[in-house]
């Protein structure tokens, strides 16, 4: 069985480090959330929602990874981080609002690794 | 750069509660790993408990201890911050205890746990979570303090609404 295209969760993991270095430079600058920290969550929230779809297709398509439970888990709660995220950050009207940003942002790109570890076919 | 700044009079104020200012991003990863914490020992325990069991349950009481330290410093009563110390405390001392264990005897630990390692497998987060979570904590156990011996009145007030009463106040 040929794997999923590793641009996908490659893109998500440099898009999630960027997304982590501009979020941490607003709280280093002492920034509030603001328009353009919620786009750029966004857009991550589609790139994971594009994955997600990609590896379902595959799932449906008769693949099976071993740890299945973990996978359909990791399925369920990977397109929840930006949006849980985005939430409780714009509670926050100090600093610590793009931190929890950075915090998706970095979790976003440690998902992709943890994805491939569950089901190598997930290239990175 | 249109990200707006934090307006003056934010900078210097002080959070209204523990789960405002950095208490924010300390719930947020108090949350993270209460969530994977559980999550990944529900599906050990429910799928290969007998493969190491003493590692799964380790993780379980791992995630039991990151969701009441999550649910804790979210609610931020003077409660909750006496149940938040203890289960930091507890945080800590597992991390160091496991991760001491899972060095010395590796054959009890086939599949690793969250604190195995000192939280290696997490980038060493589990290690220096308790310790943020524990200075969060006393630095309100002084402000509260502090309150108590300037103005008593305000005290209850203030302490009950988890500090609303702070915020309103403010805006």
């Amino acid at each position: 069985m040929s794997s999923v295209s590793g641009a996908l969760p490659t893109t998500i993991i440099v898009a999630g480090l960027a997304l982590a270095g501009y979020a941490l430079l607003m709280t280093a600058l002492n920034r509030r959330m603001g328009l353009v920290l919620l786009v750029a969550l966004g857009v991550l929230e589609i790139l994971l929602l594009v994955l997600v779809a990609t590896i379902v297709v595959r799932l449906v398509g008769g693949g099976r990874p071993a740890g299945l439970p973990t996978l359909i888990g990791y399925l369920i709660a990977t397109p929840l981080v930006p949006v849980v995220a985005g939430f409780w950050g714009a509670l926050e009207r100090s600093r610590w609002g793009p931190a929890v940003i950075a915090v998706a942002g970095l979790v976003a790109a440690v998902l992709m690794v943890r994805l491939h570890e569950i089901w190598p076919v997930i290239r990175v | 750069m249109s990200e707006p700044i934090a307006p003056p009079e934010q900078a210097p104020a002080r959070p209204e509660s523990t789960r405002t200012g950095p208490g924010r991003l300390l719930v947020a990863v108090y949350g993270l790993f209460a969530l994977s914490a559980s999550a990944r020992a529900g599906v050990q325990i429910a799928t290969k408990f007998s493969h190491a069991p003493v590692a799964y349950l380790l993780s379980a009481f791992a995630g039991v201890v990151y969701i009441l330290a999550t649910a804790t410093l979210a609610n931020g009563s003077p409660t909750a911050r006496r149940i938040a110390v203890v289960s930091c405390s507890v945080e800590f001392a597992g991390v160091l205890a496991v991760g001491t264990w899972s060095l010395v005897d590796p054959a009890t630990f086939p599949d690793a746990t969250v604190w195995s390692g000192y939280g290696s497998g997490y980038g060493f987060v589990p290690l220096v979570l308790p310790v943020f979570g524990l200075l969060w904590l006393r630095h309100w156990a002084k402000r509260a303090a502090a309150q108590r011996t300037s103005m008593p009145a305000a005290r209850d007030e203030a302490e009950t609404a988890g500090g609303g009463a702070v915020d309103a106040r403010q805006r």
